[in-house]
């Protein structure tokens, strides 16, 4: 990375009638391996870099970007910024609140080095791991092993004299369409992501033989044990990834400051909280157990950042507290049409993308109940595990999930497995029954797509058990 | 030759002179530029131009690729993707890339795409078309989006080759209340016939008429597609198309060739074509593209390939390669015979439903699936619109959506929106029977 070339930028905005100008590069080593049904796909390894330039003035906004690194070019792209920002002829200009200057260097280091692992390690690696998948008495028809890793060194600076950079190492393995077929039926595990942000140590923590080859068990047992729900009100346990899309679709996405505010309106959608509407800060969506926490700074997360994209210091966000709306996810535009400060959560995919108001990790917080008074006085209930199909309407308020691994609870015992319940409920209705949390919380992984073009952010969502009294099941 | 050229060339001979068994080099020099907006104001203007060269590189049945930036470290990089190759895994499945020298089609990109000079206008053309048709009081926003790429390919099995593609979008969705919304889009490859106002009319026209939206009800219903929502049905079959995805079982076509998988007016192809924002000429193998026939008449005819899937399917690429998997680059479906008129006058009581989002399946070897309509939604009986609904899902196997397509449209629209009405599409007007909706209980 050439940072001359993006202090110059910097210098080159400074000279123009602005508000606030910001340089921002990324250098990124990025690997990808793609296993198909056993047999190495491709195996991809390249070198990302490029630079940027966002631009303040005259209360519009103008971003560009290269990856052509020379003065001649940096001169171009500050040029273009600046046209695209004056171009905009806002009514109502745009303001960023106001935030000090940062000059820090942070980093995640990693126990053992990705770039230490050679090329035949890492492909021994995942194929142990497809060998787990096969290693089960059943008939598996195909599968998918997905592998990215990538090592990013950040840099940025701003008008106010911000100099921040970072390194950033983060992992993923995706296993996808493991499907099984056993007396004509058949039975598909459609996604599931790993992800991590460290080195290679990633897969002592994800153990993902263990659980992979537990996911072909409830795949089999779904086949031969799975019985149909008899639809009805009744007691639903989630386990930690239902409760954690839970959290990300129907708190976190509805809590972001910009949809609220209507700039996401055409893509994304917007919320169902919004100025002068029925919901905003301090209205009850859930009941006193419900607090989803947005917190970037979990080490290890694979949403993990100290400083985000605007170099705002990252910090827990407590968005629903004890079932109340309590914080928007904020930028520095949008904190400052709602009259605060940024939270630090603006974050970019890389240097070609502007940053938009993001999650990172977001959870439910832990209760004092064990898993064993969880289901304890449940006469009759399903317990959701984990999910297959998912979606929520654009404002963030018709949601539905459907039990990959489910069961049925008798008299608070867990017993045959069931066929992808559903539950098709809004988020008020959701959040409200919950009547009991567990103490342990557990974190799943996902790629949250928002952004136009699209921008793919690493995340973590999770919980612990959570118990929903009288909900409705089919 | 040209410069650029000369240096994707350079980059293929480095990989062949290191050993390798085939190299293909293709450089693209993208400019891509977009504008923003909400509010009926532009909240940002973006640009970002890409100097990038993707290689493809195979040495004993191993398949490596790179990206080499703005043509820097063409050495090292090369030589450190043909140590990669040697470290990697033999994938005794992989059956090579096309071969041969071939005449492709003129490029007929519009380079004045790249010199808008008041983007922002077809922006408030869009907005000021919407407003005509709901009232001054709207909330509108979108994007407008330019593309103009320049690509060099060659490849050491002999494709060799040069292409230009343009695009021009604009996507606007304007609210006459909070739950009064339409959508439309205006897709070109071209500035010729680009329409901003087109997209506004259809965007203010559905709003008008999503007054006053009901809770929907749950129930089976016949169904009117607005040929945006149709489009992003049309992307969903298509990515099941893919080899790729039917080797991998994410794909209902799996084991289906030749079967009939639709009624006998369902004809579905692939034709890039140069009136697509997806137009090209050669995929990313330097196999010239054409138009494919994925359906024909209800029965599914082939998959999308390149040239590694078909050798396993015993067949021809189909000009579909991506780096890794094959896919469709520009769907359409023909025309049927039908008016929406029509359509409407053969529903007694249906939907027509206009725009839809977060489509997902629970097993995408079986097909079952649901999607969630947005904007405009409205119950239809005996022929007319009775009432503006909302909150409803459309939950059904997408199998048995094309098997119960009973009408297509005459008239179709390019539409492509974000990532939901992707890829592109040539989508018509379509009305299929007996579709189950549900809603939150």
């Amino acid at each position: 990375m050439e940072k001359d070339i993006v202090d110059y930028c910097l210098e080159l905005a400074k000279s123009k009638k602005i508000e606030y100008a910001e340089a921002r590069a990324l250098d990124t080593n990025v690997e990808n391996m793609v296993i198909k049904n056993g047999l190495l796909d491709a195996f991809a390894v390249s070198k990302d870099s490029g630079f940027c330039v966002r631009i303040l003035a005259d209360g519009g906004l103008g971003f560009a970007s290269s990856n052509k690194w020379t003065k001649q070019e940096a001169v171009k792209v500050v040029n273009l910024a600046y046209k695209l920002a004056k171009n905009a002829k806002r009514k109502d200009k745009i303001k960023f609140a106001e935030e000090k200057a940062v000059r820090t260097k942070w980093d995640v280091k990693q126990k053992k080095k990705i770039e230490n692992v050679s090329a035949e390690g890492k492909i021994e690696r995942l194929m142990e791991i497809d060998k787990a998948i096969m290693s089960q008495k059943t008939n598996v028809v195909a599968r998918t092993l997905v592998y990215q890793s990538t090592l990013t060194e950040k840099y940025f600076v701003n008008t106010e004299g911000s100099i921040i950079s970072s390194f950033v190492p983060r992992i993923e393995v995706t296993p996808f369409g493991v499907t099984i077929v056993e007396g004509g039926k058949m039975e598909q595990l459609p996604f599931k992501w790993f992800g991590y942000t460290g080195g290679w140590e990633a897969f002592e923590k994800w153990k993902l033989e263990e659980d992979l080859t537990r996911e072909v068990q409830v795949l089999q047992r779904l086949l031969r044990e799975g019985k149909a729900v008899k639809p009805g009100k009744m007691d639903l346990v989630c386990g930690p990834e239902v409760v954690g899309i839970a959290c990300h679709e129907s708190c976190g996405h509805p809590m972001e400051a910009d949809r609220i505010l209507g700039r996401e309106m055409s893509q994304a959608g917007r919320s169902f909280i919004y100025p002068g509407g029925p919901y905003w800060i301090g209205t009850q969506i859930g009941s006193e157990l419900v607090t989803i926490i947005d917190d970037p700074a979990i080490e290890n997360s694979y949403g993990y950042y100290l400083y985000d994209d605007e170099g705002i210091k990252a910090r827990p966000r407590y968005l629903y507290k004890k079932g109340v709306i309590n914080e928007f996810l904020q930028n520095r535009e949008t904190a400052a049409k709602l009259g605060t400060r940024s939270n630090g959560a603006s974050r970019s995919i890389n240097y070609d993308r502007e940053a938009i108001v993001r999650m990172a990790n977001t959870y439910l917080q832990p209760g004092d109940m064990t898993e064993e008074e969880i289901f304890e006085d449940i006469k009759y209930g399903i317990f959701m595990n984990s999910f297959t199909e998912w979606n929520i309407d654009d404002v963030r308020f018709n949601q539905r999930y459907i039990g990959r691994e489910a069961y049925i609870i008798e008299k608070g015992e867990l017993k045959a497995p069931v066929a992808r319940p559903i539950i098709e409920t809004t988020t008020k209705t959701f959040w409200m029954a919950v009547d009991g949390v567990s103490k342990k919380v557990g974190f799943v992984s996902a790629v949250c797509g928002k952004g136009d073009p699209g921008q793919g952010v690493p995340v973590d969502t999770g919980g612990p058990l959570a118990r929903l009294r009288g909900v409705y099941i089919k | 030759m040209s410069e650029i050229m000369a240096k994707t060339e350079e980059i293929m001979k480095k990989g062949k002179a290191l050993g390798a068994d085939e190299v293909i080099a293709t450089t693209v020099f993208g400019e891509y530029r977009q504008l923003r907006f909400s509010n009926n104001q532009i909240d940002i203007g973006v640009a970002w131009d890409d100097y990038t060269t993707n290689v493809l590189l195979t040495w004993q049945k191993r398949v490596v690729a790179t990206q080499i930036k703005n043509f820097q470290n063409i050495t090292p990089t090369m030589e450190q993707l043909f140590k990669l190759a040697k470290a990697s895994k033999e994938n005794p499945m992989y059956g090579g890339v096309v071969q041969g020298k071939f005449k492709y089609a003129k490029p007929m990109a519009d380079k004045s795409i790249r010199d808008v000079e008041n983007p922002s206008e077809y922006i408030y053309e869009a907005i000021a078309a919407a407003q005509r048709k709901i009232g001054k009081n709207i909330d509108a926003g979108g994007i407008l989006f330019t593309k103009y790429e320049q690509v060099f390919l060659v490849s050491s099995e002999g494709p060799e080759g040069q292409d230009e593609r343009s695009a021009i979008e604009l996507s606007i969705r304007a609210f006459a209340e909070r739950d009064e919304s339409g959508h439309g889009v205006e897709c070109n490859s071209s500035l010729k016939g680009f329409n901003p106002a087109r997209a506004g009319e259809k965007a203010g026209e559905i709003a008008k008429m999503a007054k006053n939206p009901k809770a929907g009800k749950t129930g089976k219903f016949d169904i009117i597609f607005e040929p945006l929502f149709w489009g992003s049905m049309l992307g969903a079959y298509g990515m099941m198309g893919s080899a790729f995805f039917v080797l991998t079982k994410m794909s209902v076509f799996a084991d289906k060739m030749g079967q009939k998988v639709g009624p006998a007016i369902v004809t579905i192809r692939d034709n890039p074509g140069k009136y697509s924002v997806s137009n090209r000429v050669f995929d990313d193998e330097g196999a010239p593209v054409k138009e494919t026939v994925f359906i024909d008449k209800g029965v599914l005819k082939t998959y999308f390939h390149n040239t590694s899937t078909a050798k396993l399917f015993k067949t021809q690429t189909t000009g579909h390669a991506g780096l890794v998997q094959p896919m469709p680059w520009s769907l359409e479906m023909d025309a049927g015979d039908m008016t929406k008129d029509e359509m409407f006058e053969d529903t007694k009581r249906g939907l027509y439903v206009t725009n839809t989002w977060y489509t997902r399946f629970q097993n995408y070897a079986t097909g079952d699936f649901s999607t969630i309509p947005r904007d405009g939604i409205f119950l239809i009986e005996n022929g007319e619109i009775k009432e503006s609904w909302k909150e409803i899902r459309l939950s059904d196997n997408i199998l048995n959506l094309l098997a119960n397509i009973a009408g297509i449209s005459k008239e179709r629209m390019h539409v492509h929106w974000w990532g939901e009405a992707d890829p592109p599409s040539l989508s018509p007007y379509v009305l299929a029977r007996n579709i189950q909706i549900t809603r939150p209980e």
